[in-house]
């Protein structure tokens, strides 16, 4: 046993172990794709190098990284087992997959301005989506659905009154510019869209005369805020030659808008803490960066305010420089505006206008200046249409689980789980009458146990997943009564021939159970994914690391002492 | 533990019991109930604060002009309510309306733009929106409000509007469930889940991808691997069998065809394939006497099926404590179709092989 410690091959093991270990302890977030990396690198490892050791040694590093893994990360239920509510979002007609991650992230978005950061968005096939969030509190979740119903609002801000409203915009006629069209206009990029009488009128007696002047695209702008910066904030993407006073004087030109629907700047730096300024009334937002002190926080809290926090990256305003050399504001999400085009001359003589076009250029060349035009032309076009999610969402079919119903259903779950292992020992017990054939049996399936555990938890272990789990401890034994029964066997075979035998049945049935299941995988049926995964996993665990392993243990204590190479 | 070998004598016989199984099977198949997932409509689950009776729910909810199938059962974790409702004809029909709507859209709003500026386009326009106007009205209608509640100047309020009237009819048919539930349950925790008529036409087709690319792997594989004919047709009508037989038990005992209960049967076709290949491997690549191999495949055959039966049944168990639905069709599905596979596999399979090992030689 003592050479084994100095062996190079196991020196290597031991390295990818430390490695790996590291890994899961470090990047929680990894840590479910990390555990398959180390069961495919140890399962390639110990089907390469014939020292049944080794093999063993494999399956006991895996084991230990699973462990690690529930120790430090825990696992991850689904609402099935720790109580919350389900919502789905139906949407109105199949998207492709880019559409589908995009429309996740605005949902994600707009969940996370509740505070609602464990909230889980995953698509279901490609007309729906499921928010999850572990709270079953009525008023939360009627709060939820309200945000996610909400249709947003599109304004185009001139010179202090609203130009264009997303109300007159025909949301079909929202397009990308033609190739063609872009070489006439000289640009890189553009979106055309067309609007209504109304809106043509509007436009037409706003942008009289504003040849220049920015139109700053806002889409849902606060109409009852204040905004709090740091000088840090302001600073963070200033460009060099500019001044903070230069700043502060386009942050005011952008948030201008009549009707006392104006959004003012304040600096937090020079705050007085003591006398701050007035909120309109009880409802007045002061949006504001999460960087900011307590104590600022608390104090505009005593004095009236709805204290809103935002990441740093969403707070800090972008600049842009005109070609008149003038500051403008580009891009200040906490506040809805998320860019600011500037209006062409000829759209600023007071003729009512109905086609309209909003087009950039873009640096760089090939494919990354190609990926950043289609960038820009998907922004403007969701933003026109209001960052709406094209979709109905089915309010009332939700799935409400109180925590203990939840909590309950996992304990009995895996009471189940502890039952079937307890029950597949016994049946072997009895078939084989031979504890030195059935311990290791038991032991692996344990081990195997763990390792799916671990391995899923790292994801979310749902009702299907669960089953899947409580199924691969009864398949996975199989390809054990395999090997058992084929070194039992009275023959002239040596126990190497066996072990051949036996692996050849074993590696047939893995590919055919993958191969049945794989298309599953691939369904995008989310709800009974999970059951494909912990098959999948079962086999594959199974065939790489665990049956070799327990052809070594058992080879050594069936077959004459000798093991098996 | 010793059983006697049943391929001695007239082993044809053998496959009598699979024969009759498989037939029963397929009078029973066209009985299996589709599922929500599959057929669309609306479920509804109840964890009940109390003991409740099926019959007197399903009427009280009748008289709320809700009809729907009520099933309650008792569990460790209390009592349980399964409350389902078909599919709404009207929502299948403002489905189409809605999709013919949004095909017609795009066109009346460029007429529109174009006829303001230019009036020579005005008769065009006016037609198509005649169209469009005509598939809202059929909207308002079924939505039971009128073209005159909204003030209608152009497309956009015409989509507008359109919305929602749908939206409506949406929220009718949901509170036409929830209300009642409301007023004469109580209960602790709620599910509802509503499969709109195009989710479950994804489900569908998706499922059949599923099912076309897993056999045309599962028989490709079979055929490559084995390279000869007989034995590979052998293996596959085994594993067809036990899949018939499987679908058989789900119209007996009612066990709905789902999302869940459709990965179990696909994990049949993996399960089924084993013990057939098990068989296969023995008879066809080992020396002996094809009896004796045959004998001693089903040994560890019947092993192997036999702990799969085990651990299937703990989650049956634990299905019938928690009446989950999940753990119920999986585990049913699993049952049957592993049962089955002892039948198909040493009954049709075993016999098929049999033969041809003693006919042509291996």
């Amino acid at each position: 046993m003592m050479e084994l410690f100095t062996d190079k091959k196991f020196l290597v093991l031991v390295v990818f172990f430390l490695a790996l270990i590291s890994g899961i302890i470090f990047y929680p977030v990894y840590s479910g794709l990390l555990l398959i990396l180390s069961l495919i690198v140890f399962g390639i490892l110990s089907m390469l190098w014939k020292d049944p050791r080794i093999k063993l040694a494999g399956l006991a590093f895996l084991l230990i990284l699973a462990i690690a893994n529930i120790a430090a990360n825990g696992l991850k239920y689904g609402i099935d087992f720790q109580g919350g509510t389900r919502i789905p979002i139906v949407l109105e007609k199949p998207v492709s997959s880019d559409a589908m991650s995009e429309l996740i992230d605005i949902v994600k978005k707009r969940v996370s301005v509740l505070g609602l950061t464990e909230a889980k968005v995953r698509a279901v096939g490609d007309t729906q989506i499921n928010v999850e969030v572990p709270s079953s509190d009525e008023q939360t979740i009627k709060f939820i659905e309200g945000t996610l119903s909400h249709q947003g609002v599109y304004w185009g801000v001139v010179d202090g009154k609203v130009a264009i409203s997303g109300e007159d915009i025909y949301s079909t006629s929202i397009i990308p510019l033609s190739s063609q069209q872009l070489a006439q206009s000289n640009a890189d990029w553009g979106v055309t869209f067309s609007v209504n009488r109304h809106g043509a009128e509007q436009f037409a007696a706003v942008g009289k005369n504003k040849a220049d002047y920015p139109v700053y695209m806002y889409l849902d702008r606060p109409t009852n805020a204040v905004l709090f910066l740091s000088k840090a904030d302001i600073r963070a993407s200033l460009p060099d030659d500019s001044s903070e006073k230069e700043a502060l004087r386009s942050l005011a030109d952008a948030l201008e808008l009549d009707s006392g629907r104006n959004i003012s700047v304040f600096i937090t730096e020079d705050l007085n803490l003591s006398s701050l300024p007035k909120p309109k009334d009880n409802a007045t937002r002061a949006i504001i960066s999460n960087e900011t002190a307590d104590s600022v926080k608390s104090a505009l809290r005593n004095s009236g305010y709805v204290v809103t926090e935002y990441p740093k990256s969403e707070i800090s305003p972008s600049f842009n420089r005109t070609r008149s050399e003038v500051l403008t504001v580009a891009k200040l999400e906490a506040i809805g505006l998320l860019s600011s085009p500037l209006l062409s001359p000829g759209l600023t003589t007071g003729v009512p206008n109905y086609g309209f076009s909003i087009t950039g250029s873009v640096p760089g060349t090939g494919a990354e200046k190609t990926a950043e035009a289609q960038a820009n032309v998907k922004k403007i076009q969701s933003i026109l249409k209001g960052g709406s999610l094209p979709v109905q969402i089915s309010l009332g079919s939700r799935t409400t689980l109180p925590a203990s119903l939840g909590q309950e259903f996992l304990r009995l779950s895996l009471i189940g789980v502890v039952a079937s292992l307890v029950a597949i020992s016994l049946l072997i017990g009895f078939r084989y009458r031979n504890l030195r054939a059935t311990i290791p049996i038991i032991l692996i399936s344990i081990s195997e146990l763990i390792i799916l555990l671990s391995i899923l938890g790292s994801f979310t272990i749902d009702l299907a997943a669960m089953a899947g789990i409580i199924a691969a401890i009864g398949v996975g034994v199989d390809a054990q009564i395999v090997i058992t029964d084929e070194l039992l066997r009275k023959t002239e075979e040596s126990t190497e021939e066996k072990v051949e035998h036996a692996f050849a049945i074993i590696k047939t049935n893995v590919v055919v159970a993958a191969l049945s299941m794989i298309p599953l995988l691939f369904s995008g049926l989310v709800e009974i994914i999970g059951f494909a995964i912990s098959t999948i996993l079962g086999s594959l665990l199974g065939y790489m690391l665990s049956r070799p392993a327990y052809a070594a243990i058992v080879g050594m204590v069936i077959g004459k002492g000798e093991p098996v190479q | 533990m010793d059983f006697p070998n049943i391929f001695k004598g007239n082993y044809k016989l053998l496959a009598i019991p699979p024969l009759v199984l498989i037939l029963i099977s397929i009078y029973f198949i066209p009985q299996i109930k589709m599922g929500v997932d599959f057929q669309g409509g609306t479920l509804v689950t109840l964890n009940l604060k109390g003991a409740a009776d099926a019959e007197k729910l399903k009427a009280d909810l009748a008289g709320e002009g809700l009809d729907a199938g009520v099933r309650v059962y008792q569990t460790t974790t209390g009592y349980k309510a399964e409350i389902e409702v078909p599919q709404s004809q009207k929502l299948v029909e403002a489905d189409n309306l809605k999709s013919e709507f949004n095909n017609l859209l795009p066109d009346v709003s460029l007429l529109e733009v174009v006829s303001m500026q230019n009036s020579s386009q005005m008769n065009e326009y006016l037609a198509k929106r005649a169209e469009l106007e005509a598939v809202s009205d059929r909207m308002f209608s079924l939505a039971g409000v009128s073209r005159k509640d909204f003030n209608i100047t152009g497309a956009i309020e015409e989509q507008k509007s359109f919305s929602n009237a749908y939206l409506k009819i949406y929220g009718d048919y949901q509170s036409s469930i929830s209300k009642p539930i409301e007023k004469h349950i109580s209960y602790s925790s709620i599910s509802i889940q509503t499969v709109s008529p195009l989710l479950s036409s994804q489900f569908i087709s998706k499922a059949i991808n599923v099912v076309i690319f897993s056999a045309v792997l599962s028989i490709a594989f079979v055929f490559i691997f084995f390279r000869t004919f007989v034995p590979s047709l052998a293996v596959l009508t085994g594993s067809i069998s036990d899949v018939v037989i499987a679908l058989g038990a789900m119209g007996i005992f009612g066990i709905p065809f789902t999302l869940p209960s459709f990965a179990a049967l696909l994990m049949l076709i993996g399960f089924s394939l084993d013990t057939d290949i098990l068989l296969t491997m023995r008879m066809l690549r080992r020396k002996g006497d094809p009896r004796e191999k045959a004998h001693w495949a089903m040994k560890t055959g019947l092993t192997m099926s036999v702990t799969a039966i085990v651990a299937f049944s703990a989650l049956f168990i634990l299905a019938l404590l928690t009446h989950i639905p999940t753990y119920y069709e999986i585990s049913a599905v699993a049952l049957a179709g592993l049962v089955g596979d002892i039948f198909a596999t040493w009954g049709i399979n075993a016999v098929l092989l049999l033969w041809y090992v003693e006919r042509v030689g291996a």
